[in-house]
C-alpha cells in the first residue's frame, strides 16, 4: 500500500520502527501518523462506534471528527491520525467507551492550583500554521511585530503539504508554484521573521475575559501552558462535510483532504480503486493525484448538472480515461468491515434518485469531495458572534472588512473565515496580520502599513472578480452588511 | 402564531415545558410556550441535571421527594427515554459545621420517610465509590433514591408531550412586554407579534426580571454566572453525583459515560455573563482530579457556563402575583430548577387552573420577601 514511485514527490521517510497493533507486530515509519502506519499495514477498522459496535475507520484525518479514536500505550479516545508513531507503542482497537488508567491520588500533572506553565505574553497570536496563519506572522514581521504561531500539526503548512498541484492565478510569485513548495517558502520567509513557531500544540481553549488580553489554553504532549496575547488571529481552517447514504461510516470513506494527507504526506495509497464524489476543483484536482499516485479512480460522480470545477482539471482526468457523471449521487457503500462496493444513480432535477438507473461499481475507496465547514469553535467560545452565510460555507464569525470579529482584536482569516481557496487565505491572513498590527498601535511606518493593507485588499477583490469569486464575493458582501447592521454592538 | 390563548408560558426550559404540559393534561390546552431562542437554549440546558433529595429544611425536602417520584414515572407517562438514573447523592461534610447540619439534615430527612445513610470515610470507599479520595472528608450521607436525568432530552419530552395534547411552541420569539388591562395581565408582545391571553407565565429564568419589568414588577432575583465542564466519555466508574458545600464541587457520570461537573465562586459578580473561564477551568481540574485521581488526565472536551436566579433565600417565586392578578411567577430557581420542577409545575398548574395545590406554594409567593417569612435552607451548591 506503501507509493514506491511518484511523478511529483520523494516521501522522506522516518526510521523503520515496530509497534504493536492489537497483539501484532507492525512496522511503520517515525514521523508519519498511527493512523498512517496502520493504513500502509492494510489496517482500516481502527475502532467500533459506541453504541451500535460498527467499524470505523478515519474520515478527515486532520484531527477533526474523531472517528480516528484508538486506546494508545492504555489511554483510551486518542486521535490516531495527528498522533505521531513511536517505536514500541502499543495500539488497540477501542471497542467502547475506553477506561483510564487508575492512579495514585496526587500523581499526574495538575498543580495544586490548576495552572499550566505561564508562556508569557506577545503581541499577537496565530491560530494555525496554514497559508493563512503563515501569512499573517509574516506579514506583521516584516513590520517588526513579533508573533507566535500555534498549530496542532507537526508539519507547519496547514493543507498546503499535501497540495501537489501547481496555483493559478495572477498572485506576483505564488502562481506556478506546487502548493506544497508554497508553505515551505512561508515557512522559510517566516524564520527571517520575530516569529515564533510552536508545532505539534494543541490550543485547547481562547478566554477573553481579562480585557485587552487574549489567553490561549495550550498543550504539547501531554503538558498544559498559557500565553497571552493582544491581538488574536484565529486561521483554524475548515472541517471536510459528510455526505450521508447508506453505510457512510464503513472504512474506506475518506474526505478529500484525507485522502490526500495519506497520499501526499505520507505516501501511502488509500485503496486500489476509488470512487470520488464531487466534481468541483478538489475533487477533480484529487482525483488526478489518484491517478499520479497509481491509484485506479472508477468514476468522478456529481449531483449537480455541471462540473462545478476548472475545465482544464475535468479535461486532465478525463483524457486519462476516468468518466465524469454528472446528475448522479451515491445511494449506498457495501461491505462488511469495509468499502467493497458503491451504488450510485442518476438524479432528476429535484435532485431525487431516478428509479432503474442504480449501478453498482467495485470499489475500495469512497472519496467524499462535498465541500467543507469553517471551523469556528474557538472564535464562539471566544465570544464573537456568528452569522449563518450559506456562500461561506454555514456558520462564520461576523467579521467587517479588516476580518475583525465583534471582540476587539481577535481576527479570522481563511477558511475559518469563509471556504475560499489557499490564494485568497494567504491574502486574508496578510490583511488580518496587517489589520492587527494597526489594532496594537504600536510604533510602526502607518503609512507602509496601510499601503500593505490596500494591496492585499485589493488582491483579494481581484481574486473574486473571477467567475469562480462568484460565491465568495457575495458572501463576503453580505457579511459585511450583516456585520455593520450590528456595528452598534461594539 | 396564535393571536390569543388561555395561557402564555414564557420559557422553554423544563419548568416553561413541563407547566404547559401539565396544564394541557388537565383540559387546558389552548397554551403557547414563547420562547426567546430554542428549546432547553438558558439554564435548563446548562446545567448538571443532577436530582436530590436531602435538603435541610421539610418543606424542600418534600418537594424534592415529590419530584423525583414524579421522575421515576416521567419516562412511561411522556413515552420517552429522558435518561433517569437512580445512582444517588454522595454529600461530603469537610468540617465540624457541615457534620453538625447534615446529622440535623438526616433526622429530619429520615423523618419525612427518605432512606440516608451517615457513612464514614471507610465507609465510602468500600460502600459507595471505591476510588474517592477521601482525604480530609469527616464523613458523608448517602441516598441511593436520589438520581440524575438528561435536561434537554426532559425538557424535549414535556414539549413533545405538550404538543401532543394542543400546545403551541413559538421558538425564537422574545417577549418585549407584559400586556396589562384594568390591573390585570392581558397577554404578551413578542418580537413576532401580540398574543393576548388571561393568564401569563413567567418562567424565564434570570430573564424573568426585565420581562416583570416591563409591566413595572421588580422580582428580588439576581443572576450569577455558574460554570460547568464535561469531559470524553469513559466505562462508567461511579455512580452517584458527587457533591460537597465546603469543598465546593458537584459531579456525576452520566449515561454516555462523560463526567460532568462545576462549582460555585463565591466572588463571582453578579450579572448577565454566560463566558468560559480559564480559571474555573483549572480549579475544576485540580479539584477532580484531586478527588478522582483517575481523571488526572483525563480530556475535557467541552466548558460552558449559565445562570442562576438567584433570590434572597436562593428558593424559587411561585405563585400569582398581587400586584398583577392573572400574572404568574415560576422562577429564582436559584440553581435547582431543574431537580425539583416537576412536581413545582403540577403545583402551578393546580394553581393557574384553580385547584388547590397538594403541597403548600403560599410560602414560596413573592409575598414572603414583604412580609418578612424568609427560611434559608443551607444546602445550595
Amino acid at each position: 500500500m506503501r507509493i514506491r514511485e511518484h511523478p511529483i514527490l520523494e516521501f522522506e521517510r522516518g526510521r523503520e520502527v515496530e509497534f504493536d497493533f492489537d497483539g501484532r507486530r507492525l512496522c511503520g515509519h517515525e514521523g508519519e501518523t498511527i493512523a498512517a502506519a496502520l493504513h500502509a499495514s492494510g489496517v482500516r477498522v481502527l475502532r467500533k462506534s459506541i453504541r451500535h459496535g460498527r467499524p470505523r475507520g478515519f474520515f478527515c484525518a486532520i484531527g477533526r471528527c474523531s472517528s480516528c479514536l484508538m486506546t494508545v500505550d492504555g489511554v483510551p479516545n486518542v486521535m490516531t491520525c495527528v498522533t505521531p508513531l513511536r517505536r514500541g507503542m502499543k495500539v488497540e482497537t477501542q471497542t467502547g467507551k475506553g477506561t483510564l488508567a487508575a492512579e495514585a491520588k496526587g500523581a499526574g500533572s495538575i498543580a495544586g492550583d490548576g495552572s499550566g506553565s505561564d508562556l508569557g505574553t506577545v503581541p499577537l497570536a496565530i491560530v494555525g500554521a496554514g497559508p493563512a496563519g503563515l501569512s499573517a506572522a509574516v506579514y506583521a514581521g516584516r513590520l517588526g511585530v513579533e508573533s507566535v504561531v500555534v498549530d496542532e500539526n507537526e508539519v507547519p503548512g496547514g493543507q498546503l503539504i499535501k497540495q501537489t498541484h501547481m496555483f493559478f492565478g495572477s498572485l506576483e510569485h505564488y502562481a506556478r508554484v506546487r502548493g506544497v513548495d508554497i508553505g515551505t517558502q512561508l515557512c522559510r520567509e517566516l524564520e527571517k521573521c520575530p516569529s515564533k513557531l510552536l508545532t505539534g500544540t494543541t490550543v485547547l481553549g481562547l478566554y477573553t475575559d481579562d480585557p485587552p488580553w487574549k489567553t490561549l489554553s495550550l498543550m504539547k504532549n501531554g503538558v498544559r501552558g498559557e500565553l497571552r496575547a493582544r491581538t488574536v488571529v484565529l486561521a483554524t481552517g475548515a472541517s471536510e462535510n459528510m455526505l450521508a447514504f447508506e453505510n457512510c461510516d464503513l472504512p474506506g470513506v475518506y474526505g478529500a483532504g484525507a485522502v490526500q494527507t495519506l497520499m501526499n504526506v505520507y505516501g501511502v495509497a488509500p485503496g486500489e480503486r476509488v470512487l470520488m464524489v464531487g466534481a468541483g476543483n478538489i475533487g477533480l484536482i484529487v482525483g488526478y493525484q489518484l491517478l499520479q499516485a497509481a491509484v485506479d479512480v472508477a468514476a468522478v460522480i456529481d449531483a449537480m448538472d455541471e462540473i462545478g470545477g476548472y475545465h482544464v482539471h475535468a479535461a486532465k482526468i478525463r483524457r486519462m480515461g476516468v468518466p465524469i457523471l454528472t446528475s448522479h449521487t451515491i445511494l449506498s457503500a457495501g461491505g462488511t468491515d469495509r468499502v467493497e462496493r458503491a451504488t450510485i444513480s442518476r438524479v432528476d432535477s429535484d435532485w431525487q434518485p431516478v428509479e432503474g438507473t442504480e449501478r453498482t461499481i467495485d470499489v475500495d475507496t469512497i472519496c467524499l469531495a462535498v465541500g467543507l465547514t469553517p471551523n469556528c469553535e474557538l472564535a464562539s467560545m471566544a465570544g464573537c458572534d456568528d452569522e449563518y452565510v450559506p456562500e461561506l460555507g454555514g456558520l462564520v464569525s461576523a467579521h467587517d472588512a479588516d476580518l475583525e470579529t465583534s471582540v476587539p482584536g481577535v481576527f479570522i482569516a481563511g477558511d475559518a473565515s469563509g471556504i475560499e481557496e489557499a490564494s485568497t487565505a494567504m491574502l486574508e491572513g496578510r490583511l488580518a496580520g496587517l489589520a492587527a498590527v494597526e489594532r496594537l498601535e504600536v510604533e510602526v511606518d502607518r503609512e507602509k502599513l496601510l499601503a500593505m493593507k490596500e494591496e492585499a485588499a485589493s488582491g483579494l477583490s481581484e481574486l473574486r472578480a473571477g467567475p469562480f469569486g462568484d460565491r465568495p464575493r457575495l458572501g463576503k458582501e453580505r457579511m459585511l452588511a450583516l456585520a455593520a447592521s450590528r456595528g452598534g454592538d461594539r | 402564531m396564535r393571536t390569543s390563548a388561555d395561557c402564555v408560558i414564557i420559557g422553554g426550559g423544563v419548568v416553561g415545558t413541563a407547566i404547559a404540559y401539565y396544564l394541557a393534561k388537565r383540559g387546558m390546552t389552548d397554551c403557547v410556550i414563547v420562547e426567546a431562542d430554542y428549546l432547553s437554549s438558558g439554564a435548563t440546558g446548562r446545567c448538571g441535571g443532577g436530582i436530590r433529595q436531602q435538603w435541610s429544611t421539610e418543606a424542600n425536602t418534600r418537594l424534592a421527594i415529590e419530584s423525583v417520584r414524579l421522575f421515576a414515572g416521567l419516562e412511561d407517562e411522556l413515552d420517552a427515554d429522558i435518561e433517569f438514573l437512580q445512582g444517588g447523592y454522595l454529600v461530603l461534610a469537610y468540617t465540624e459545621e457541615d457534620e453538625e447540619q447534615f446529622k440535623k439534615n438526616v433526622e429530619l430527612q429520615r423523618g419525612l420517610g427518605l432512606d440516608v445513610q451517615i457513612l464514614s470515610p471507610a465507609d465510602i470507599n468500600e460502600k459507595v465509590v471505591p476510588e474517592l479520595n477521601v482525604e480530609g472528608v469527616r464523613m458523608a450521607t448517602y441516598c441511593a433514591q436520589d438520581a440524575s436525568a438528561n435536561p434537554f432530552l426532559t425538557t424535549q419530552a414535556y414539549a413533545d408531550a405538550a404538543r401532543r395534547l394542543g400546545v403551541s411552541i413559538e421558538l425564537f420569539t422574545p417577549v418585549t412586554k407584559i400586556l396589562t388591562e384594568r390591573g390585570r395581565v392581558a397577554g404578551v408582545e413578542t418580537a413576532r407579534g401580540t398574543i393576548r391571553a388571561p393568564l401569563v407565565v413567567n418562567a424565564a429564568g434570570s430573564h424573568s426580571v426585565p420581562i416583570a419589568a416591563t409591566a413595572g414588577i421588580d422580582l428580588p432575583i439576581t443572576p450569577y454566572r455558574r460554570e460547568i465542564l464535561v469531559t470524553e466519555p469513559l466505562e462508567r466508574f461511579f455512580h452517584p453525583m458527587i457533591i460537597s458545600f465546603s469543598f465546593g464541587i458537584y459531579f456525576r457520570q452520566v449515561k454516555h459515560g462523560a463526567v460532568i461537573g462545576g462549582y460555585g465562586d463565591p466572588a463571582e459578580p453578579p450579572g448577565f455573563n454566560e463566558t468560559s473561564s480559564l480559571k474555573f477551568l483549572r480549579t475544576m481540574s485540580w479539584k477532580l482530579s484531586h478527588l478522582m485521581p483517575r481523571l488526572n488526565n483525563v480530556k475535557v472536551v467541552r466548558q460552558w457556563a449559565g445562570l442562576y436566579d438567584m433570590t434572597p433565600d436562593a428558593q424559587p417565586i411561585l405563585g400569582e402575583l398581587d400586584e398583577l392578578p392573572g400574572f404568574f411567577q415560576a422562577n429564582g430557581f436559584s440553581g435547582h430548577g431543574f431537580m425539583i420542577c416537576p412536581k413545582v409545575a403540577v403545583l402551578l398548574a393546580q394553581a393557574i387552573t384553580g385547584e388547590e395545590p397538594d403541597l403548600d406554594i403560599e410560602r414560596l409567593s413573592a409575598r414572603r420577601f414583604t412580609d418578612g417569612r424568609i427560611t434559608q435552607d443551607r444546602s445550595v451548591v
